[in-house]
Parts: C-alpha cells; structure tokens; sequence
C-alpha cells in the first residue's frame, strides 16, 4: 500500500447533531449560560446532550448533572489536560469522539452544546467538533475586552456578554461597551445577557434554532 | 532502518506531536509521581521516562503494538490482543487511559478514512473491543502501509514526546531541558525497539511506584491530567 495516498486527506461529511462551542474566559458564565439554555431548548422541543472539559475537577459536569434540568446520562466530562484550548482546537479528538458516543447514545439527539474549560481571549473552536459556536465573556471581566479584539471575540459566530446587571457595580458603561464589540465584530451577532435573571437567553436559543437547526 | 522519502514523511506526520490523538490529556503517572514525590520517595524527570521506556514500553506496549501491526486489519484478532492489554494493565487509571487516547487516535483515523478504524471504533462503542492506545496505533499505522519497525520507532517516540510535554506543562522542566532529555532517551528507545518480539509473545511490565502513586492520584480529584 502507498502510505502517502493510502488515507483520505480531507474528513468525510459528518451525520449527526449539530454542534454548538461554549467558551470564554474563567467565570463569565459558560455553565449558568448552559443551565439557562437547557430548559429554554426543552421548551422548544430541541433534544439536547452537553459534554463539558474541565480542567482540574469534574465541577461543570457535576453541577448540570445535579442541576436536575436534563438527564445526567446526557452530560459528558472531558478532562482537558492541563490544555483548555487544546482540546477545542489543535486536538479535538477526545471531545468528539465524546460527542460522537452520546449521539449513539442518545440518537434522537438534535443539538450538542460543547463547554470549553475557561480559557484566554485568544481561544477559538476547531470546525473539526463544533458548527457553531459562541464566545461569553462578562461586563465584570473588564469593558475593555471588545476593544482588545481577541480571536475569541472576533471569530466566535455569537459574542454573549453576560452579568450585566453588574455593569453600574464594577464601573462599566455597558452601552458604550457594546457599541465598541458590535463595532470590532463589524456588525456580526451579539447578546447581552443576564443568566442570573434568565435576561436574554430566549434570543439565544431562538438564534440558534434558526441559524442551526434550521427550524 | 532505511525508509524511503515517502514513508520518512508519512512517519514524520504521524510522530508530529501535532497530529489530533488525544495524547496530550495524559501523563502516564508523570502527574501523579511527580506530585507524591513526598510519599513515594524523590522524583526525577530522567529516571521516570527510563523506567517508562524499560520497564512498560518495551515489554508491554511496544509488544501489544507489533502484535497488533502483524494482526493485518484483523479487526476480531486485534480485540482479543485488546482484552490482553486489558488484563495486563492493573492500574485503573492508566488502564482506561490507554483506552480513551486509543479511542481518540481511532477517532480522527475514522475521519480520515484510515482502513479499519471506523470499524473498530464501531466495535469500541459497542463493548467487543477496548481501543487501547498500542493496539490502536498497530492497526492504523499497518494501515497506512508503514512497515513495522518504522511503527515501532514513532510509538516509542510518542511515549517519550509525550511524557516530555506533560512535565514541561506540569512546571518540571523547561523547554528546552525537555530536548535535552528526549535526546538522552533516544538510545533507550532504539534499543529496546531493536528486540525481536515472538509472535504471541506475552505482555510484561513492573512499574510498582507510579502504579501507586496512579491509583493514590485517581481520587484526588485534583489534577490536571487524566492520568
């Protein structure tokens, strides 16, 4: 056999799911976004599975499964290896080869939201796991986030900034600063979000069964 | 050894620590017997990768792996050498280890149509074979038509890279002091590799301290490897 030629050189089109990034930084709210978004896809009848990456603990994955909102069968832990980025990008095998088990699982299952461990705005999602995917970071985080224009910011397919009821707290003008992210994503999607209060989570969700699930 | 520029090139893409197999979530017991250095007696990154190489690789997984490759594709024979690996490796840790970075590595082959790792990734998922990480890569790298002891060299050099990775990650050495270190080990290797393995031959490893100090690490809770 040719070993130069012997394999494909371009993976075959993929059946299955649709397959949704979560990133963002430590502590914007990756996990509270999931938990928000579980009851807002059951009620638009969307069968959902989430795979987590957790960095040192199984903490994510622990807490949707206790949270009572889905079947803890349906939640998958990755453990990223000391590598959070790793995982979703440069080596996404462990991830789909997760998501891939739980579609055999679970085949009604519609849609796959893939939890990054938290990471640095430079992160971003292989296309080789995910089809869509959102980057979250928090008013908390500092209104200068946008303006520094990270990979995460930039290239995700929806920026959520969440916790923004804490804007007038932590000295943030959230108009100003979303102005400043609409204007580094040229014009691409963002949401302003409040997981706490479940503040913009149904445009979310109406978002993605639109633009993913095609609904 | 002497390998034509195509397979040179197809080794060196399959070596590339950068091809997607999942190995870098797993220390092999780096973490583990580094971090319980106070308990089970002083640590040393040259030592560890020595012991590795001698005392697992060369009798255990190195053998699984040309067993494996000699198998040809032959998905039901590789899952018995499967269930040997299986029984071989005490540790639970390093066990389903092994068992995740195989099933990864079979993952992506599945995606680049390497012949029969769909296949078995199917028999993986279905509970008729385990996708240990040496049984694994003998049957994608016989597939891609490298010969054996090519296979041989790229596993033992994924070992030793990928320890060398894991301690630079875990703070234990540096950058470049990792090469330094990979170049030591690199006689091991060729040497432990230059052995003639018997068909059948059996899978022996003796690597009592970082079995320990795996099995202690497993319910720590706290680590930030999978193994």
């Amino acid at each position: 056999m040719d070993a130069r030629t012997s394999s494909a050189t371009s993976s075959a089109s993929r059946v299955g799911a649709a397959r949704i990034g979560i990133g963002g930084p430590v502590g914007s709210g990756k996990t509270a976004l999931i938990e928000r978004l579980i009851p807002a896809f059951a009620a638009r009848g969307v069968s959902l599975a989430i795979v987590t990456n957790d960095l040192v603990t199984a903490e994510d994955a622990e807490r949707i499964r206790r949270s009572g909102l889905i079947d803890p069968a349906r939640v998958a832990a990755v453990e990223a290896g000391a590598c959070p980025h790793t995982v979703i990008r440069e080596d996404p095998t462990l991830n789909i080869a997760a998501a891939d088990d739980l579609e055999v699982l679970f085949p009604d299952v519609e849609l796959i939201l893939i939890e990054s461990g938290g990471d640095n705005l430079a992160s971003t999602f292989s296309l080789d796991l995910v089809d869509w995917w959102m980057f979250v970071i928090d008013v908390a985080g500092g209104d200068d986030i946008p303006r520094k224009k990270g990979p995460g910011v930039l290239k995700c397919d929806l920026l959520v900034v969440n916790k923004t009821d804490l804007a007038p707290y932590v000295g943030v003008d959230l108009e100003a600063m979303a102005a400043q992210a609409a204007t580094a994503r040229a014009g691409r999607p963002m949401a302003l979000t409040n997981c706490r209060s479940n503040n913009g989570i149904d445009a979310i969700a109406d978002r993605i069964v639109s633009d993913v699930l095609f609904r | 050894m002497s390998l034509s520029a195509t397979n040179l090139l197809v080794a060196l893409q399959h070596a590339d620590g950068q091809f997607p197999s999942g190995g870098f979530a797993f220390s092999q017991g780096l973490e583990a017997s580094s971090s319980l250095a106070d308990r089970l007696g002083a640590f040393d990154f040259a030592d560890f990768v020595d012991i590795q190489i001698r005392h697992r690789w060369a009798d255990a997984d190195r053998v699984a792996l040309v067993r494996a490759f000699r198998l040809a594709g032959d998905l039901d024979a590789l899952a018995e050498l499967d269930s040997e690996v299986e029984a071989s490796t005490f540790v639970e840790g390093l066990r389903l280890g092994s068992r995740r970075n195989g099933t990864a590595l079979l993952t992506t082959h599945g995606r680049l149509g390497t012949k029969g790792a769909t296949a078995y990734r199917g028999m993986v998922r279905n509970g008729s074979a385990c996708g240990h990480l040496a049984v694994v890569q003998g049957l994608v790298w016989q597939a891609l038509g490298l010969d054996e002891a090519t296979a041989v060299a790229i596993g033992g050099y994924q070992m030793v890279a990928s320890l060398a990775t894991a301690a630079v990650r875990l703070g234990l050495i540096g950058a470049i002091d990792a090469q330094a270190s990979m170049a030591r080990a690199l006689p091991a290797i060729e040497a432990a590799g230059s052995r003639p393995v018997a068909d059948g031959e059996a899978l022996r490893s003796f690597t009592p301290l970082c079995e320990i100090a795996v099995a202690m690490h497993g319910v720590s809770g706290q680590r930030l490897f999978s193994n």
